[in-house]
């Protein structure tokens, strides 16, 4: 129980900064439509230009079922503005399991409000958010240095950069806990493909999961001056039946100026994450 | 004569931005004429062991030190606390934690990392625990009572060196792992000047009234990663030995 208290603090700090921008949630027309509408500026390498501090729109606690959250705080997302689901394929909104992945998926709801670490969100215990889940978590924010597009997120200090020169892959045994991003603009796209995933990261608080084999096909486009539409195609054929994707909404965070600060997640979490990551021999 | 000194900064930049500099060329160049410090790089001595000069032990490399002088100007009270620090190093110093490292320490860890490069901002992540310093150019560090591990970074340029003033740092990080260490009243000016293609020499000029009895001084060259291929990678110290607690999907 102890455990799910220091969870507990971690998600309401998270919430309180999330819902001030799901009150100013987009409604949603075409994305084409829109997207064609508007034109980014430049930067100085001619990327189109999305930098800036970005938050998602809502909750990130369940992303079947935009309204688990309120079963545990008070939190009132907007699901009639968006859907119930953050996923648009399948049309359910389901993450299309194999039937024993789901099992395993229930496995992990079923010790949600009392887990032992490994029914624990791993983005509780400080370990890295992963892709996609590091862009619905908090605010982000978007940097263009020639030739890349490099994202940091303050939370847990995570950093993921996307070089735009294509090059080669890595070798398939490297995984990483954010994935080897390989990224390009198509027109006012940001198209990226994102490998090397390892199979720790979880697509939100409530154990939905993926293995090694994820591969994440992403589409960043700007439709207008302060909002991005997003949307991560998932493909794992070791635990999905088919692709499916997520649709995720970034506005504009005008609260922080062009500065992030530093948050330690693993220094200062302290006695309290010793509980979380019970080492072996203690 | 204008236009050709243009075309020639012209050239220097579409090298510096499509091709890592052979051996033997000049520094690359950015657009905005600055030497342009982007791309991988590393240190490679042993002052992450220890700034000092030390001989070789089990699992600890020999070195000749980074520090001017070698020798580093501790109180008296704070050379005891040194001498503390390093009988009780296995578990005291703070990477045995796998904490941030703090600077300049992150600087001479052996572990890669890249610099990202624009006239207005500085960024460089590491491997190591995903480390993320920033520096922002010609603004001043925020006002009130700062902590950060990695401390605060402003940057400004002095002719081809790139100076860097750091301060608002905890006391939670050493210089080493032989207990070498500074409270939070640390304060580090850094100074990045290109020496060749492939090499920067790194400056940290130390000041800590609490610590030490003047400032002091380390330096060293970083070397470009100019493996094929190279990126930079994760180190996730912290999460290792953990991965009997990681929900697994059946292999």
């Amino acid at each position: 129980m102890k455990q799910w208290h220091c969870a507990s603090i971690v998600f309401a700090l998270v919430v309180v900064v999330s819902i001030p921008h799901a009150a100013s949630a987009q409604n949603s027309q075409s994305s084409a439509a829109r997207a064609g509408a508007y034109t980014p500026a430049r930067t100085a390498d001619g990327q189109p230009k999305i930098e800036g501090v970005w938050n998602p729109v809502g909750t990130f606690y369940n992303i079947q079922d935009l309204e688990f959250q309120a079963r545990f705080q008070n939190f009132r997302d907007d699901p009639s503005r968006r859907g119930k689901s953050l996923i648009i394929d399948p049309p359910d909104g389901k993450i299309p399991y194999q039937p024993w992945a789901l099992a395993k998926s229930n496995e992990v709801l079923q010790h949600h409000e009392n887990p032992t670490p490994q029914y624990l969100d791993p983005n509780a215990r400080c370990f890295m958010q992963g892709v996609p889940r590091h862009l619905n978590n908090r605010e982000f924010e978007i940097f263009q240095p020639p030739g890349y597009v490099v994202i940091f997120n303050m939370a847990h200090h995570t950093y993921r950069s996307i070089p735009l020169n294509g090059g080669p892959h890595i070798p398939d045994r490297i995984k990483l806990w954010m994935g080897a991003s390989r990224g390009r603009w198509d027109g006012n796209q940001l198209v990226v493909d994102v490998t090397n995933n390892n199979d720790q990261p979880w697509f939100d608080v409530v154990g939905s999961f993926h293995s090694d084999a994820m591969r994440v096909t992403e589409r960043f486009v700007l439709i207008n001056a302060d909002t991005i539409e997003y949307t991560s195609v998932i493909t794992d054929p070791k635990v999905y039946t088919r692709p499916w994707t997520m649709k995720l909404t970034f506005n504009r965070n005008k609260d922080y100026g062009s500065e992030l600060y530093e948050e330690a997640c693993f220094e200062s979490n302290g006695p309290s994450l010793d509980l979380m990551l019970t080492r072996p021999g203690k | 004569m204008k236009t050709r000194l243009l075309r020639i900064v012209f050239s220097v930049a579409v090298i510096a931005a499509f091709a890592r500099p052979a051996a033997g060329q000049a520094f690359p160049r950015a657009a905005d004429g600055k030497p342009d410090l982007s791309g991988i790089w590393q240190a490679v001595n042993t002052a992450n062991w220890n700034v000092l000069s030390h001989n070789a032990e089990k699992d600890v490399p020999a070195g000749l030190g980074v520090v001017e002088g070698d020798e580093i100007p501790y109180q008296p009270s704070a050379a005891a606390r040194q001498k503390e620090n390093f009988a009780n190093r296995a578990t005291a110093d703070p990477e045995s934690k796998c904490y941030l490292p703090g600077v300049p320490r992150i600087m001479y860890m052996p572990y890669p990392f890249q610099i990202f490069q624009t006239p207005n901002h500085i960024a460089i992540t590491f491997e190591y625990v995903h480390a993320v310093r920033r520096i922002f150019m010609n603004t001043p560090h925020p006002d009130g009572e700062v902590e950060w591990f990695m401390g605060d970074s402003r940057g400004h340029w002095e002719g081809d060196t790139l100076v860097v003033d750091v301060k608002d740092f905890t006391g939670m990080t050493w210089f080493d792992r032989s207990g070498n260490y500074h409270s939070e009243s640390l304060h580090v000016v850094e100074r990045y000047t290109p020496m060749g293609a492939n090499n920067i020499n790194y400056e940290a000029t130390i000041e800590d009234p609490k610590v030490f009895t003047r400032p002091w001084k380390m330096s060293m060259p970083l070397y470009r990663r100019v493996d094929k291929g190279m990126r930079i990678l994760e180190n996730e110290c912290y999460a290792f030995g953990l991965e009997h607690t990681w929900l697994r999907p059946p292999q």
